[in-house]
């Protein structure tokens, strides 16, 4: 099977956010970039499907700025995928998911592709747009907040689950599809330090973006703004816990007003 | 953009979901009075709905009736929805942001040529730009996006915006021609769906409160305190990593980084210290509760209100109380 | 990848091993199967062949975590530079390839209870028997020795000829009459195992002696010419820790209405902290970039141990002074940094003997 997962370089969790000098942005300024958590699982997921289906083969895309999208390939290369391709898009093109989307659907549809994996969402715009963007430019179906995905050669489908509001879908596709992982359900592995100094000097294809000129991004970030700082929480002060259930209620109902 | 708006209407247990209704007064709130809002349903639940958007002023809806969209994969309806904003001639599609409702704009914003924005928290329109407004970084900031062209496609987030006022109107349904449906994209087949873990309430992402327990709620037995007063609120029931690490509930319990993100109206975290990996899954919550005998613990950093005490004393008094108030 | 495994693996446990002197083989394995052990081994024998610069940057994101595992996980290294150093390549395939294939410990035996600075007056004798060698003495502070399997040890054929007669072996656990002692009971560094080890007429086959009769004491030297420098990475992890730890508890903790970090003595003091750690870890790398580039940095290297561990103790100090009483008290986590910071101004070269080696690299110079 020849598996496609995408990945995205994120700023990390414990990142202080800056509003970058124009305002339209976070500063990246000092910002260290990872790979997102929910690729990590799809990751995961591609070479757990790759060890059970002999014959396969992984191939990471990523599309994004020098060098924070080379940097995240390297990652996936030192977990095990077999092959890498760089898409890169200016930083100022790169916050829109859909151009993200045409530029990773542009060098997916010229390598072989059965099954196309995510992470849902980033942990940055947390959009969760590119997943069913990428379906639909690729012409095939769609899958989000996958959990538990199996690939059944009998039958020749995929078997998963996906969380929703109704609740546990079951499904089977068969392929090519798209499928948006739903993050951490597997345990991601943690690169060994040999793959990960030969994933220094491991190559990387690089693609330019589109094969007929992409259309500009649609949507532009005007603001980014940090909330306001909480100011911490207002105790409430009791002798009995029946007061101190009393007062909550009585908060909750005239103050936040958010008591059902 | 003001040639008016498409809402999709989704169905959850047999009615049109409350994200849907809640994406009719979005669209309204950036039209102009004179601009028509069309629905959008689809399979067989599609009259019920349509039913239920005209008692809320939505009178034309458009049905793609093919029964093959019941258990299809969104790829499938995003193709209807697209045949139907053509035929209404509108510029813009709301949905609720669901899961569902996610992944349809994102599709629309290809197949449809649109503007697309998901999570939105607040749209504005000013003269011909559309402006939504995001949470982004796990809650941690907000952006707004210009969205430009002719056409856009924007998810709301749910539990955001009230439901529309507007009273009922005579429904006028209309067929949605599908014939040029793609095959594989209703290939994939739909075999079952269970009910959320945690029985009877509602999902966590769906919830519009949460109660929460932490490594504070000290064992699975002593877990029920965090049920019991979730029930007693109609609330869905959320856990931290070191409880479903414990083993104490399933993953599928877990708020945080690693798990769930969740944006409810109330977020009440018991027993729960606020490390960093919890918060980014809760801090967009528009209220939140804690309850700690530790007064340092960083969750009364960003929570709203707290109680310093026992929880194993507050929360029965809480949750008896809250029946008392409720009647139940 | 090491910050990533000392946080999650390493860090949540340091406590528990400290206070339970607890040798954590699970922790250990674990680091074996990430591939941060026997750094130092070039990766055709199986270990990760990394840069002595790349060796700091690991070896410091440990030591944050906790400073007795990594000098546990990196005591390999220490035992191996010998074999790399004075093994030929038949004894260096021979024995480090199936070491580094699967986890295992090592333990490099130079001190003796009567010799730790003064190692040229170690009193373990080797006598030549025929096709072996006869080893007796006793050995002490050993690292790892309980949990070996392969020991580097130093013993002379001729005390009077005192360091020309060292002479330098590899001995296996399954040696009969090799006894390794009880683990002792240590101020510091609790999560790594210290004990004796006993040679009791051992014999040594003479293809397991490294390098020729009386090369071993130059063999242990050039080894400490290699280990000091990750010694400074350890010292300069603890000192960043309780640096991190003293700021972040100077923002939260008040007195006379405000942080007490807004109080001049308080930042004086993260102030000078600051400077220490960033000292500590720039004359390490810098001691690394020189040995990197092909030069002996016997002086580099002395002074960055030096300074790191000197600073490391100093550091913790200061953390603890910062927290006042909490400081003081097992329940936190800086009192810890302190009996963890003091053994690296002891071992791998007493702070003392570093003072000296200063000195006479540098005078050399102006000879």
């Amino acid at each position: 099977m020849e598996i496609v997962v995408c990945v995205k370089p994120v700023p990390e969790a414990e990142t202080r956010l800056r509003v970058a000098s124009d305002g339209t942005t976070f500063d990246p300024e000092g910002v260290k970039f990872v790979l997102a958590g929910y690729d990590e699982s799809a990751v995961e997921q591609a070479l757990l499907l790759k060890e059970a289906t002999p014959g396969s083969r992984v191939h990471v895309v990523s599309a994004g700025p020098s060098p924070r999208t080379e940097e995240v390939l390297r990652a996936s290369i030192a977990l095990g995928c077999d092959q890498a391709t760089f898409v890169e898009l200016p930083a100022s093109s790169s916050t829109d998911p859909v151009t993200i989307a045409r530029a990773l659907a542009s060098a997916i549809a010229k390598a072989p592709h059965d099954l196309v994996l995510c992470g849902k969402q980033a942990g940055d715009d947390e959009a969760g747009l590119v997943a069913a963007a990428l379906g639909e430019l690729l012409g095939v179906p769609d899958f989000g907040y996958v959990v538990d995905l199996r690939w059944d050669p009998a039958s020749s489908h995929l078997k998963f689950q996906r969380s929703s509001e109704a609740g546990q879908e079951i499904w089977e596709a068969p392929l090519p599809c798209v499928i948006g992982l739903q993050q951490a359900w597997n345990d991601p592995r943690t690169a060994k330090l040999p793959m990960i100094l030969k994933s220094r000097k491991a190559p990387i294809a690089k693609v330019a973006p589109g094969g007929a000129p992409s259309p500009p991004p649609a949507s532009r970030p005007e603001r980014f703004e940090l909330p306001p700082p909480r100011l911490g929480a207002k105790l409430i002060e009791f002798k009995t816990p029946q007061e101190a259930a009393e007062k909550l209620v009585k908060i909750l109902r005239e103050e936040a007003k958010v008591f059902p | 953009m003001t040639s008016g708006a498409l809402v999709v209407g989704e169905v959850h247990d047999g009615h049109l979901s409350s994200a849907s209704r809640e994406a009719i007064g979005v669209a309204r709130g950036v039209l102009a009075p004179s601009d028509p809002v069309v629905g959008f349903v689809a399979g067989a639940a599609g009259p019920t709905a349509a039913a239920e958007f005209a008692q809320l002023g939505v009178g034309r809806v458009l049905h793609a009736a093919d029964p093959r969209l019941d258990a299809a994969p969104v790829g499938a309806v995003a193709h209807a929805v697209a045949t139907a904003a053509r035929a209404a001639g509108v510029s813009l599609v709301v949905a609720g942001g669901t899961t569902f409702g996610r992944d349809l704009v994102a599709r629309l914003a290809v197949r449809w040529d649109a503007a697309v924005a998901t999570g939105v928290i607040e749209l504005t329109r000013d003269g011909g730009t559309l402006r939504a407004r995001r949470s982004v970084f796990g809650g941690r900031a907000s952006e707004t996006r210009r969205l430009e062209g002719e056409r856009a496609a924007v998810a709301v987030r749910p539990h955001a915006f009230p439901a529309p006022a507007d009273g009922p109107v005579p429904l006028a349904l209309e067929p949605v021609p599908t014939d040029d449906l793609p095959a594989v994209l209703v290939a994939p087949l739909r075999r079952e769906i269970r009910p959320p873990d945690g029985g009877t309430g509602p999902s966590l992402t769906d919830a519009a409160i949460i109660v929460s327990g932490g490594r504070g709620v000290r064992g699975p037995n002593e877990f029920r305190i965090v049920e019991e007063l979730a029930a007693s609120l109609g609330a869905a029931v959320g856990a931290s990593r070191a409880v479903t690490d414990a083993g104490w509930r399933p993953t599928s319990f877990q708020v945080g980084q690693t798990g769930k993100a969740v944006s409810p109206q109330l977020y009440i975290a018991l027993g729960i210290s606020g490390a960093i990996q919890h918060l980014v899954g809760m801090v967009s919550s528009r209220v939140i509760v804690a309850i700690n005998t530790d007064a340092t613990a960083p969750i009364f950093k960003v929570a709203d209100y707290g109680i310093v005490g026992d929880l194993f004393e507050i929360v029965p008094a809480l949750t008896a109380e809250v029946r008392r108030v409720r009647g139940l | 990848m090491a910050r990533k495994f000392a946080r999650a693996e390493m860090a949540p446990h340091a406590a528990e091993c400290d206070k339970a002197a607890r040798f954590p083989e699970e922790i250990y394995r674990k680091a074996f199967d990430l591939g941060l052990m026997n750094l130092n081994v070039p990766s055709e024998l199986g270990g990760s062949g990394l840069s002595l610069f790349d060796q700091c940057l690991i070896v410091e994101e440990l030591a944050y975590a906790c400073g007795g595992m990594t000098t546990s996980i990196i005591a390999n290294c220490l035992a191996l530079e010998p074999i790399l150093l004075g093994g030929s390549p038949e004894q260096q395939a021979r024995v480090l390839k199936p070491f580094c294939a699967s986890y295992h410990l090592a333990s490099f035996c130079l001190t003796e209870p009567s010799g730790g600075s003064d190692a040229g007056s170690l009193r373990t004798r080797a006598r030549r028997d025929g096709d072996h060698y006869v080893l007796d003495g006793e050995k002490c502070f050993i690292t790892n020795a309980p949990h070996a399997s392969l020991y580097t040890v130093f013993a002379t054929l001729d005390p009077s000829l005192r360091h020309r007669g060292i002479t330098a072996f590899m001995v296996p656990r399954t040696a009969e009459g090799l006894t390794p002692g009880k683990d002792e009971e240590k101020m510091g560094h609790r999560a790594s195992s210290t004990s004796t080890v006993r040679f009791d007429k051992v014999r040594v086959d003479v293809g397991d002696r490294l390098g020729a009769d009386g090369e071993g004491f130059s063999i242990a030297m050039r080894t400490l010419d290699q280990t000091r420098t990750p010694i400074g990475a350890l010292a300069t992890g603890i000192a960043q820790a309780a640096l991190d730890h003293a700021a972040a508890y100077a923002l939260k903790r008040e007195s006379f209405g405000k942080p007490i970090a807004e109080h001049q003595a308080i930042q004086i003091k993260l102030a000078n902290m600051a400077q220490a750690v960033q000292a500590a870890r720039l004359l390490t790398w810098h001691s690394a970039w020189t040995i990197d580039g092909g030069k002996k940095g016997t002086l580099e290297s002395s002074i960055a141990k030096c300074f790191a561990s000197d600073a490391a103790l100093h550091v913790a100090d200061e953390a603890i002074q910062t927290f006042g009483g909490y400081g003081y008290m097992k329940e936190y986590p800086v009192e810890k940094l302190l009996r963890d910071a003091k053994l690296t101004q002891i071992y791998e070269g007493a702070n003392e003997i570093q003072r000296t080696v200063i000195a006479r690299e540098l005078l050399r110079d102006y000879a």
